[in-house]
């Protein structure tokens, strides 16, 4: 900023990659559509060869090819459980592992697309687990509500509702913590928000450990703390009948259909008022407000949104682990999303839901099942487990340093995160605008 | 030269009325009173430091005014939210250029429309058709700006910081346009230009006022361009008003020479 | 000439803003020193029947324990503070260097034989030692840190150097994890840290309380002597005003941050030791918690201010102590951060701070 713009004694501003480049000489210009490859040798080069390959090929497809693979994939998606048994320990990994896809996308929308830095999003996972515990089982004992319930259920103490009704519950209890939790950060900078909505996470895991002592009269309480509320509803469809833990399989295509939804939600945001809307503020809040971007708003809508995703996948888990106890929501969730989402691209769609398939195997399959007696094997006396924290901090470290931009970046990000001018593929060229 | 804010010549679009902004200790701005009358292009120029930015900056709402008021159109907007000033009719560049730099030129533009569109959350999940159409409507005019603005069509696709600076800059004006605003504050708009830019774009403001029924506030520091295309001259020195009048008048003004100790072109 | 509107909001607002964090920070003191006065509070048993007192005693022997403890955090909020003000940025792991620090002075007692049974010189001796040693390990430590994880993102946006932060931050509980197992661990003793030095009108002084005292205020004088005097010091304070300017006067900026990463791990180390002494155990998750409640401090006094951080430290100190003894302290976790959260809405540059620029 200019000194005229700055009043003085301010704090220095946050450092950014480029702003606009120097002026150029007269008549030059630079455009990045190489029309030929830049001559020479050497990385710059190669990875510049390479893009020019990849847009000649995408060039040739057909304007429905992507349609196409998407397509294709959903359908294998829908298959794949046929070819695992109902009780299969790679299917279990995989339902987690969509879940947590979910739970990516919505992190992605806070972290990625508004650059609003939350660490605190295990709050909503909680929240959404809650709603489970609360709406779909016997700890409301004093009450009989029914709705949508199975017959079993419905003969049940409790508030018993039709799963999808709790999704709904789950939706509206985590889009209101969302802007409550985003309200006191709308004015701070990014290492505050940092840190303010970790606080809040943590405020909502105290609240669960203590809601065991949290009276709300009749000897009812808030939460059971850490030995969690038992026996929580399965879902139950009207035709399809109540869900049964020793069949993985319709647990897997509700996961994959929620997943689904969640997606689309997600793709039409981005490319939309709202999307743009978000990514302007995350680029330059001063100049996005002054374009008529109500910045209040757009924030708490990204807070809001990005956490009714954490609330469904919530909901789904506090199903699917038949629990919610405490002890499920502990800091490092929030930063297992994170390095999802980090890994696989910040800002990325595709990135954030390859980011938590890598990691979420890893952590519930890989680690657990596939490799967590090397250490032993090398004479350490310690299991692979043991060292997921240190393994996922080490990821971090790797990614930021190395690639902050993830392994599927969003060409938008690509460029913010690592200073790319391109150089590799521009051109000097004669200056095409006009006289 | 008007003194007051009641009455002058032409209806003012906009009138900042004894504005003061001061910062702690340092007063940045000090009881200025600044007119700028409708579909006229009107000049701020001062040495550096003089308090030009800060007044804009006031003028859109990032700044709120120590004490005065400002007013646009007939409506009061001395304390007003930036978005909702540019929803009101104001736009601006800045002086350092401000695109977001990993967004194409379109991308840029169709952002600066977003205060005249009126797509909703669920509008935007579901799309239906009027959404759709609104979608296609903005991109087409953003496109239809950024050729008004100069630019050419392979242009318009390329990331915004790969852009050459005097692209940047006619892309951000693009995006000022995109508001459909009513006054558009350019901020040291030709600087880093050749002479043969500068005219292009005193030709282009005088373009934008008269088809468009644009007024325009110009900071500048490019003496030729100020003499070419306003029809009035404002001077700020240390955060006072020390001269307004016509360009030739202020041009002899022996304070104005004072401040600038003899700044040429 | 017409001046700005007086509304009754704004000026409310003005006023929250000034003095609504000193209030809310008053507020819990203030209110169970007069419950204590008032309704009373038991202070044990005779013969079956409670004991009760009408007087502050309860509430000073709070604030002590309060002091002493936030001593500690104070040490480790100047860590905090040295950093932020010098790169903006909230060094995570800083709080698990100081649990590494206690797990290293825990570990040091074994290697030079100290024991609850240790004659006083030699235990004055080894404690020293220890306290040398773990100061420069941690001090060590956070320059590695530095080196690896911040360094190479110096120009990146805020995200990227905050997340390689929390990523230390885990690889070192993971450390603390694998070196003493996921339980907090008992150490010995040493000092006898319950034994009573001396009461102040009915309060009780613990050889804890002295202690944590004792190391810490030497070392907040012998910092505010190093940045205020010494060239390095200067540079230090050059550095955190304008990085750029500072370059250009000669300064080496990367040593100049480097030592600033020095000194903080080293009041870490500091804290550390105490830590352990005080306490009497270790745990690999210390240093999550005593990094979230020392950030807190730090950003009450205001950050970048050292000054600031010791009050910071103290007062949080004594908000935990209130709420532990008041609310239980399974609810303490959630009054901190709730103070952490007042902070930044109502003033969030600190007590001591100074004004930072309007939004925008």
């Amino acid at each position: 900023m200019s000194d005229d713009e700055r009043p003085p004694g301010e704090v220095r501003s946050e450092v950014s990659v480029h702003k606009g480049q120097a002026p150029e000489r007269e008549g030059v210009t630079r455009t990045s559509q190489a029309s030929e490859p830049a001559a020479g040798l050497g990385p710059g080069q190669f990875t510049a060869q390479m893009r020019e390959w990849r847009n000649a090929f995408e060039r040739r497809l057909p304007p429905w090819w992507s349609r196409a693979v998407a397509g294709v994939l959903i359908v294998i998606a829908i298959l794949l459980p046929f070819f695992f048994t109902q009780t299969s320990g790679f299917l279990n990994a995989t339902i987690i592992s969509l879940a947590y896809v979910v739970m990516a996308l919505g992190l992605n929308i806070v972290v990625g697309f508004a650059g609003l830095l939350d660490l605190g999003y295990v709050a909503f996972y909680a929240l959404g687990a809650y709603s489970v515990g609360w709406f779909g089982s016997g700890f409301f004992f004093k009450e009989h509500i029914h709705v949508g319930a199975s017959h079993l259920q419905g003969t049940l103490p409790g508030i018993h509702l039709n799963f999808l009704l709790i999704v709904l519950c789950a939706v509206v209890i985590a889009a209101l913590a969302g802007i409550i939790i985003g309200l006191p950060t709308l004015r701070l900078r990014s290492d505050y928000i940092a840190i303010v909505t970790l606080a809040f996470g943590e405020i909502v895991r105290v609240f669960a450990i203590n809601g065991q002592s949290i009276h709300l009269g009749g000897g009812q309480t808030l939460t059971a703390g850490n030995l969690g509320i038992p026996a929580v509803d399965l879902p139950y469809f009207p035709v399809i009948g109540s869900f049964n833990l020793l069949k993985l399989r319709p647990w897997y295509w509700l996961i994959l259909a929620l997943m689904l939804v969640v997606l689309f939600v997600n793709l039409r945001l981005r490319d939309s008022r709202l999307g743009r809307a978000w990514v302007a503020l995350r680029e330059d809040e001063v100049a996005a407000v002054s374009m008529g971007i109500p910045a209040v708003r757009t924030k708490l809508l990204a807070y809001a949104i990005g956490a009714t995703f954490g609330g469904i996948s919530g909901a789904f888990l506090g199903a699917y682990f038949t629990t919610v106890n405490a002890g499920q929501f502990a800091f490092s969730f929030s930063i297992f999303v994170l390095a999802m989402i980090i890994v696989g691209g910040l800002g990325s769609i595709w990135g954030a839901v390859l980011g938590a398939l890598l990691l979420s195997y890893t952590n519930y399959y890989l680690i657990p099942d596939v490799f967590n007696d090397i250490p032993t094997k090398i004479g350490l006396n310690f299991n692979l487990t043991q060292l997921s924290f240190g393994i996922f901090g080490f990821l971090l470290v790797l990614v930021m340093v190395l690639r902050p931009q993830g392994l599927f970046p969003e060409r938008r990000r690509r460029l913010e995160l690592t200073g790319e001018i391109a150089a590799e593929d521009a051109q000097l060229v004669e200056s095409e605008t006009a006289v | 030269m008007s003194a007051t804010a009641e009455a002058p010549a032409v209806p003012a679009v906009m009138v900042a009325d004894h504005v003061t902004k001061e910062f702690g200790g340092l007063v940045a701005v000090d009881d200025v009173t600044l007119d700028v009358p409708r579909n006229s292009i009107v000049s701020l120029i001062g040495p550096n430091g003089a308090g030009k930015t800060t007044l804009f900056n006031m003028l859109t709402g990032l700044y709120k005014p120590t004490s005065g008021r400002i007013v646009l159109a007939d409506r009061e907007i001395t304390r007003a939210r930036p978005d909702k000033i540019t929803g009101m009719g104001v736009a601006r560049t800045f002086q350092n250029i401000r695109l977001f730099g990993a967004m194409t030129a379109v991308e840029n533009v169709m952002i600066g429309r977003h205060a005249r569109m009126r797509a909703s959350v669920f509008g935007s999940i579901f799309r239906p058709p009027w959404i759709r159409r609104e979608e296609r409507e903005v991109e087409a005019k953003a496109r239809e700006l950024l050729a008004y603005v100069g630019l050419r069509p392979p242009v318009f696709d390329q990331i915004a910081s790969h852009l050459s600076y005097g692209d940047q800059r006619r892309v951000e004006i693009a995006r000022a346009l995109a508001s459909d605003p009513i006054l558009l504050l350019l901020d040291e708009p030709t600087a880093g230009m050749n002479p043969h830019e500068s005219g292009d774009l005193t030709d282009f403001m005088r373009k934008m006022r008269d088809e468009l029924e644009l007024t325009i506030l110009l900071i500048e520091h490019d003496m030729k361009v100020v003499m070419g295309v306003s029809e009035r001259v404002t001077v700020l020195d240390h955060g006072t008003k020390i001269a307004e009048g016509a360009p030739s008048e202020v041009r002899n003004d022996a304070r104005v020479i004072e401040a600038y100790l003899g700044k040429q072109d | 000439m017409p001046a700005a509107a007086v509304r009754p909001l704004a000026a409310v607002r003005k006023w929250i803003g000034r003095w609504g964090l000193i209030v809310a920070l008053l507020a819990l003191p203030v209110y169970y020193g007069i419950r204590d006065l008032v309704h009373g509070y038991s202070s044990g048993f005779v013969n079956g029947h409670a004991v009760i007192n009408h007087d502050l005693t309860q509430l000073g022997f709070n604030l002590v324990s309060g002091i002493s403890n936030g001593s500690i955090w104070a040490l480790v909020a100047m860590g905090y503070t040295l950093v932020y003000g010098i790169i903006e940025l909230i060094n995570f792991a800083h709080g698990d260097v100081f649990m590494i620090g206690s797990f290293v002075a825990a570990g040091l007692y074994a290697t030079f034989g100290l024991t609850a049974a240790t004659g006083v010189f030699g235990l004055i001796g080894g404690l020293l030692l220890t306290l040398i040693v773990s100061m420069l390990v941690c001090g060590s430590l956070n320059v590695l840190i530095e080196r690896v994880a911040y360094r190479p993102l110096r120009n990146a946006p805020k995200l990227a150097p905050l997340i390689t932060a929390v990523g230390m931050s885990f690889i070192l509980q993971n450390v603390g994890l694998l070196w003493r197992g996921g339980s907090p661990e008992g150490v010995p003793d040493l000092i006898n840290q319950n034994k009573t030095v001396f009461k102040i009108s009915g309060v009780i002084v613990h050889r804890a309380d002295v202690l944590a005292i004792a190391v810490m205020v030497p070392l907040v004088f012998a910092l505010t002597w190093f940045i205020g005097r010494t060239r390095a010091g200067r540079a230090m304070r050059a550095t955190a005003q304008d990085p750029e300017a500072a370059r250009l006067m000669g300064i080496n900026v990367n040593s100049t941050i480097s030592l600033t990463f020095l000194l903080g791990g080293m009041l870490a180390g500091a804290a550390g030791i105490v830590y352990a002494l005080y306490e009497t155990n270790v745990w690999y998750f210390q240093g999550f918690e005593a990094g979230l409640i020392a950030f807190t401090a730090a950003v009450m006094g205001g950050i970048g201010n050292v000054r600031g951080a010791v009050l910071g430290g103290i007062i949080i100190g004594c908000i935990q102590q209130l709420s532990d003894s008041r609310l239980g302290p399974q609810w303490t976790p959630a009054v901190v951060f709730g103070y952490l959260i007042l902070v930044m809405v109502l003033r969030p540059r600190g007590l001591l701070g100074e004004e930072t620029r309007e939004a925008g």
